[in-house]
């Protein structure tokens, strides 16, 4: 390593002692069950239900991976950054045997964990949005949820925010979910239930669920929680326009002719023979409860309540959603996937296992941080990774690489090219215009790369436009010159003169990891074959930014 | 072309309910997937490649915003509804159209306008969407366009470019592959007569080459720990891509070569050069081109302006159907002219028409239509439509008719729902007789 590298590390390394600390004083005053005895006991039961070690040969679990591996994978997954070749000389150096709590007690204090957490939500809402207007929402849900993450992080409060959320969708991000279905009732209900417990039942909204036990009624009655909703345009001055959630508690005179119930402060289901009357009056009942209310109640006491009775620890839906979806971001496969279809006539991959972490999810108020701290303390989040569907291996015995989502890429791309994150003012621009931030160059990387969180990731495949943007963009490959000096490479290319020690550099700042004997003996013949230093680094760098390791967190 | 392959098969197997996209994967060893060695894949979809389907296209002209079938393919002078835009007649005895599109007029013989369009959707996303798919969208499912849909079932092993390319900005979102895949995603060119984005090789083939002998190199040490599966796939797409941007076939996007009578035919213009392109891109074997043209959201000033528009649609879309007729590729290309609904008959008074899906019309050449005909009527002031209405579905059924595909097949969501090409409508049928 560099000396400045060295330098970096020093202070790294008393700063994580100073976090050591701090780990000791924050677990004796956390309210869920210790985290790590929790870790403990998910993998037992994971072994009781099958997946652990000394079952046959074919599940025997995978080993654990090593120290680098872990590092870039947990920072991906917590923070949406890849580690700093500092970090990595940081973390090797430590010599604790509790160096992966700290680390993962490091990055759930960085600003960008809450970021990080806050964008993969806004993709789970936002790909499912009904409208395109629907987007000037997505820098606000962003802003709202970092500062949730970032703060105390309990996710049936942020689940109460989302489900009773007024106002104007530029200042309230907890209107992100009502503004995507453009505050339609029917959409907004499956919205709701599909997101924060894990249950389809917006399939019952025409036919009684073929698979499921739900009833149409049952889904028109949760619907009649949200028929007091409303979007409406707010005119301000110039070309800023945009949108507010508002309750509608009095009768409209216009009823909309084409959509009989509509309009209505009452939920009607339609008549599927008779689709021109108004249909059947829809009393709000909580379908996975059975409680109601009466007919009459004002918007925001019906959305309150309901959110209160989809938030209760007395029941676990709620509570499997999110561990089941968080599981299957961490861990690689879902208890249940698709991950937000759990629904009761759904197969259950370990219940026992999501049954206790939703348990003791519940009983730490649904602190967020608890449960990240719990499954990457697993061994099951802990092993090497197998590729998704491995013929004949069993669930949980391997982590499952995951490809990264657009702003996962596109901070490994800065990263790799060490330029800067837009600046705090062009954020507050970009929060400001939807367009200029979908043009902005993390915009654009999302736009190619993103993808619905939700959807199973055998789905998730990669595409053309993919391909030729990194392999001939021309702004990423201005980046990857090395004979400009201004650029990473080509001062990497002034400082380090050995080939082995660049390639090294090359291998920490994609990869965050050294090169295994073999990637060097044919970098190093590369170079030697191509003779021009520069361009046989940039061919390097290249093929490092194009390999399927970098678009993965393994 | 294996992710294209790969729904292909998924898609009749699941049919047959044998097998799911994960079971499939499941089945077969990740090491044969690894050495590439699928070539029985390729002989299945050999097999599903219907060769009567090969040579079956269509290009889609997409008027976003809604233009006036008034100032367009249904004048009604005469009528206070249809202020000042006058009718002209064609070459089809009977036919009239408005004095907007006086170039189409000399090829009406090749097309049909279907004047009793008609849908309930009056809003630019959900009737851009539900044109585009013949769905609303939902939360819970995301449609293929049906561009996607065409590039699934009319496949084409030959081809080295995307099997569905958008031309034109699109602000409004007009779908892609959906539940397809992105695989099915529209290729997207923001404009004709350049070279489509990233598709210039960073550096020389020679060195490309290299390049790409080093990524393969480098990523087979990942495959050896655990990447595998991931790595295979990637490495077929970069096959994929490369071959597309060294492939002779993307001379098909540069002009240059036309000869100036075809160019000047076509006309120096933006959506003269889209139509050309989409000429040469299903000459070259792809199955769908869709060219947007923004602009007809027509609130005010509704008369001058959809004459500008017109001036801008009617040569090259006149030279479009002649050029493909002229070259024997007409009885096979399906041409489709529409946007997303109609406007009000009741002119507002910015001197503008609002949103109005209850009646509108819509153009079809090509594709075995027969071409001099109208399909259906609207009443004397253009608001209600009076003979044989045609909805989106109907619509949609009709391109399938054309392009000979089955509409009953399902593709399967996400959440296991199956989902059919186009869900209920009957094909237009005397549109072919």
């Amino acid at each position: 390593m560099r000396c400045n590298s060295m330098i970096r590390t020093t202070t790294a390394l008393m700063l994580l002692s100073a976090v050591g600390a701090a780990l000791v004083g924050r677990s004796a005053s956390a309210a869920g069950l210790d985290p790590l005895s929790a870790a403990r006991q998910v993998d037992e039961l994971l072994a009781k239900e099958g997946f652990g070690a000394g079952q046959d040969a074919n599940e025997t679990p995978a080993a654990k991976a090593d120290d680098q591996t872990f590092l870039r994978r947990v920072a991906l997954d917590l923070i949406g950054h890849p580690p700093t070749p500092e970090d990595i000389t940081a973390y090797s150096l430590d010599t604790s045997e509790t160096k992966r709590l700290s680390a993962v007690e490091r990055l759930l204090a960085k600003r960008e964990f809450g970021e990080n957490w806050a964008r993969y939500w806004r993709d789970v809402i936002m790909y499912r949005r009904s409208e395109e207007r629907a987007l000037l929402v997505g820098p606000t849900v962003v802003s709202f949820l970092s500062d949730e993450f970032n703060g105390e992080a309990h996710w049936d409060k942020i689940a109460r925010k989302f489900i009773t959320a007024t106002g104007d969708i530029r200042e309230e991000g907890a209107t992100a979910i009502i503004m995507a279905q453009n505050g339609v009732a029917e959409d907004t209900t499956a919205e709701i239930s599909r997101i924060f417990l894990g249950i389809q039942i917006q399939c019952a909204q025409c036919h009684n669920h073929p698979t499921d036990r739900w009833k149409r009624e049952q889904f028109h009655e949760l619907a009649a929680f949200f028929p007091r909703i409303a979007v409406r345009a707010v005119k301000k001055d110039g070309d800023r326009r945009s949108f507010e959630i508002v309750s509608v508690d009095k009768e409209r005179k216009k009823k909309e002719k084409d959509k009989p119930g509509r309009g209505n402060t009452e939920h009607y289901m339609p008549d599927l023979q008779k689709p021109e009357e108004e249909g059947k009056l829809m009393r709000p009942v909580f379908f996975v409860t059975g409680q109601k209310l009466e007919s009459g109640e004002k918007d925001q006491d019906r959305r309150a309540q309901v959110a209160q009775w989809i938030t209760s620890r007395k029941d676990r839906w709620f509570a499997r959603a999110y561990v089941n979806r968080m599981w299957a971001e961490l861990v690689g496969r879902g208890f249940y996937e698709p991950v937000d279809d759990i629904g009761p006539d759904r197969s259950c991959s370990a219940p026992h296992t999501l049954d206790y972490l939703a348990d003791h999810f519940a009983g730490s108020q649904y602190d967020v941080k608890w449960l990240f701290r719990v499954i990457t303390a697993t061994d099951a989040y802990q092993r090497e990774s197998r590729s998704r569907y491995e013929e004949g291996k069993a669930p949980f015995t391997a982590n499952c690489p995951q490809r990264l989502r657009g702003d996962q890429l596109y901070n490994s791309l800065i990263a790799v090219l060490g330029i800067e994150d837009a600046s705090p003012k062009e954020r507050a621009k970009e929060a400001d215009n939807y367009r200029a931030a979908m043009a902005s160059p993390r915009g654009r990387v999302n736009v190619a790369f993103g993808y619905d969180p939700s959807a199973p990731r055998d789905e998730v495949a990669g595409s053309i436009p993919q391909a030729l943007f990194l392999m001939n963009g021309a702004e990423l490959n201005r980046g990857l010159n090395g004979r400009q000096p201004n650029t990473a490479l080509g001062k990497l290319l002034g400082e380090i003169d050995k080939n082995d020690a660049l390639v090294e550099e090359l291998y920490l700042r994609c990869l965050a990891r050294e090169p295994n004997p073999a990637e060097m003996e044919t970098c190093l013949e590369y170079a030697k074959s191509v003779g021009n230093r520069s361009e046989a680094f940039e061919d390097i760098l290249w093929s490092l930014v194009n390999s399927t390791e970098f678009l993965n967190r393994k | 072309m294996t992710l294209h392959l790969r729904h292909q098969i998924d898609v009749s197997l699941d049919r047959r309910g044998v097998f799911h996209r994960r079971d499939f994967l499941r089945g077969i060893s990740a090491a044969s997937i690894a050495a590439g060695t699928l070539s029985w894949r390729d002989v299945v979809s050999l097999q599903a490649a219907d060769l009567t389907k090969r040579g079956r296209a269509c290009i889609f002209l997409w008027m976003q915003g809604g233009p006036s079938h008034f100032e367009t393919f249904s004048p009604k002078p005469g009528h206070a509804n249809g202020g000042e835009t006058k009718a002209i007649s064609t070459s089809v005895a009977g036919i009239e159209v408005s004095e907007n599109f006086p170039e189409f007029a000399k090829v009406m013989h090749e097309a049909a306008i279907i004047r009793s369009m008609t849908s309930k959707e009056g809003s630019h996303p959900r009737a851009t969407y539900l044109m585009h798919t013949g769905y609303l969208p939902t939360a819970s499912v995301k449609y293929p366009a049906f561009g996607s849909i065409v590039a699934q079932q009319l496949p084409r092993p030959e081809l080295e470019l995307p099997a569905f390319v958008r031309i034109g900005n699109n602000s409004r979102d007009g779908a892609g592959g959906g539940l397809l895949g992105i695989e099915f995603d529209p290729f997207a060119m923001p404009e004709a007569g350049k070279l489509p984005t990233n598709t210039t090789p960073a550096t020389d083939f020679t060195r490309y080459d290299r390049r790409l002998g080093l990524l393969g190199r480098l990523d087979a040490s990942y495959a050896g720990h655990g990447g595998q599966q991931e790595v295979a796939e990637h490495q077929k797409l970069y096959q994929k891509a490369a071959r597309m941007i060294k492939s002779s076939q993307m001379k098909t996007f540069e002009l240059d070569g036309e000869p100036d009578s075809v160019r000047a035919a076509y006309g120096d213009s933006q959506f003269g050069r889209s139509c050309l392109l989409a000429r040469r891109l299903v000459e070259t074997g792809i199955p769908c081109v869709e060219i947007v043209v923004n602009g007809w959201d027509t609130h005010f000033d509704n008369f001058p302006r959809v004459k500008e528009m017109a001036g801008q649609i009617d040569q090259p879309f006149a030279a479009l159907i002649a050029d493909l007729k002229q070259r024997g590729m007409l009885d096979s290309t399906l041409v489709v002219w529409t946007g997303e609904f109609g406007r009000t008959p009741k002119i507002n008074p910015r001197a503008g028409r609002d949103h109005y899906p209850k009646a509108f019309n819509t153009v079809v050449a090509g594709g075995g239509v027969r071409g001099g005909q109208v399909i259906g009527r609207t009443d004397a002031g253009g608001g209600e439509v009076e003979d044989r209405p045609v909805t989106v579905n109907d619509l949609l059924q009709t391109f399938c008719k054309s392009l000979q595909i089955d509409s009953k097949i399902e593709n399967i969501a996400p959440n296991g729902r199956p989902i059919k090409i186009v869900d209920g409508g009957q094909p237009v049928d005397e549109l072919f007789a």
